[in-house]
């Protein structure tokens, strides 16, 4: 079974993605900040990480400099231009970007696109 | 209220609280440059990146672009930052002490107008009014004292009962689009 880490701090959001993965078969881990997204890669290694964008904390640039070897797309609902994604998406396992808000098939596809079934 | 009349309250008052429901805020983001355009402008993003923010300028050719500098809350946080000159590039969006020195830094340049993109953003970050209603309080005050006038946009009202009267002791004027219903197109 496919591990998906969601971590966003809008708990409604993890719940939703949640719901709507583990239908699908996925197993899914949430993490509301940074902080407890570090804590539980000590103990489960996803297959993908959902990072949102914009959470308290520390900043995704430190979260994902730090997370070298796992799947990363991040959530967004902030605008961004096409050469700032190209920007984002040097790092290698930083393979996507999904904007926010998404609906339940656009995620679903996603994630089999990222990942597989 | 004419759409005339709106942009005479908005842009003749000192500071004002500007209520934007969700969706008009792509057209509000483009107008008051477009409507600015022979003033000195310091944009805040708190959602957009500079990048995405020029394209969006760009679309206008309305909007002079020379007469605006960017503070950027986002793009650093993200990734790697190229140097502009227009722009200058805080931390974050939670650094609210650096981004009021730099607000403070940008007023010393005659800067007509600071609109700030926007306070629904800070609160996502600060998750707490008070902080912000603090932050608020200290940049009305500059941009006072300064001369220049400040916009401080704020949508998704029902969230933000608490930072709206709170806001409405400071803010010289407090505008609700919602209630308006202006055309503008």
């Amino acid at each position: 079974m496919k591990i998906i880490m969601v971590v966003d701090d809008n708990e409604d959001l993890g719940r939703i993605v949640k719901r709507i993965l583990d239908k699908e078969g996925y197993e899914t881990i949430i993490a509301l900040n940074g902080d407890e997204c570090f804590n539980k890669l000590k103990e489960v290694k996803p297959d993908l990480i959902l990072l949102d964008i914009m959470m308290p904390g520390t900043p995704v640039v430190e979260l994902t400099q730090k997370i070298q070897d796992i799947k990363i797309a991040y959530l967004s609902a902030v605008k961004i231009s096409q050469s700032d994604k190209e920007n984002m998406m040097q790092q290698k396992n930083i393979i996507d970007f999904i904007s926010k808000p998404f609906e339940r098939e656009e995620l679903i596809a996603k994630i089999k696109e990222l990942v597989g079934d | 209220m004419t759409k005339i009349s709106i942009f005479y309250n908005l842009f003749e008052k000192p500071t004002t609280l500007l209520i934007i429901p969700s969706q008009d805020y792509n057209q509000i983001i483009s107008e008051i440059p477009r409507q600015l355009s022979n003033k000195k402008i310091c944009y805040i993003t708190l959602n957009k990146t500079y990048n995405a923010l020029k394209e969006t300028f760009n679309e206008h050719p309305e909007i002079n672009t020379e007469n605006i500098v960017i503070i950027d809350a986002i793009t650093k946080s993200i990734g790697k930052v190229e140097n502009k000159e227009d722009c200058y590039f805080i931390t974050s969006p939670q650094a609210l002490t650096e981004l009021s020195i730099v607000i403070s830094e940008f007023l010393n340049y005659e800067i007509d107008y600071v609109i700030l993109d926007s306070l629904t953003t800070l609160l996502i970050y600060q998750k707490a009014e008070e902080p912000v209603i603090k932050f608020l309080s200290n940049i009305v005050h500059k941009i006072k004292t300064s001369g220049a006038k400040g916009i401080f946009y704020v949508i998704n009202i029902k969230d933000h009962k608490l930072l709206i009267e709170e806001s409405s002791m400071i803010m010289d004027n407090i505008l609700n689009l919602e209630e308006e219903k202006i055309e503008w197109s």
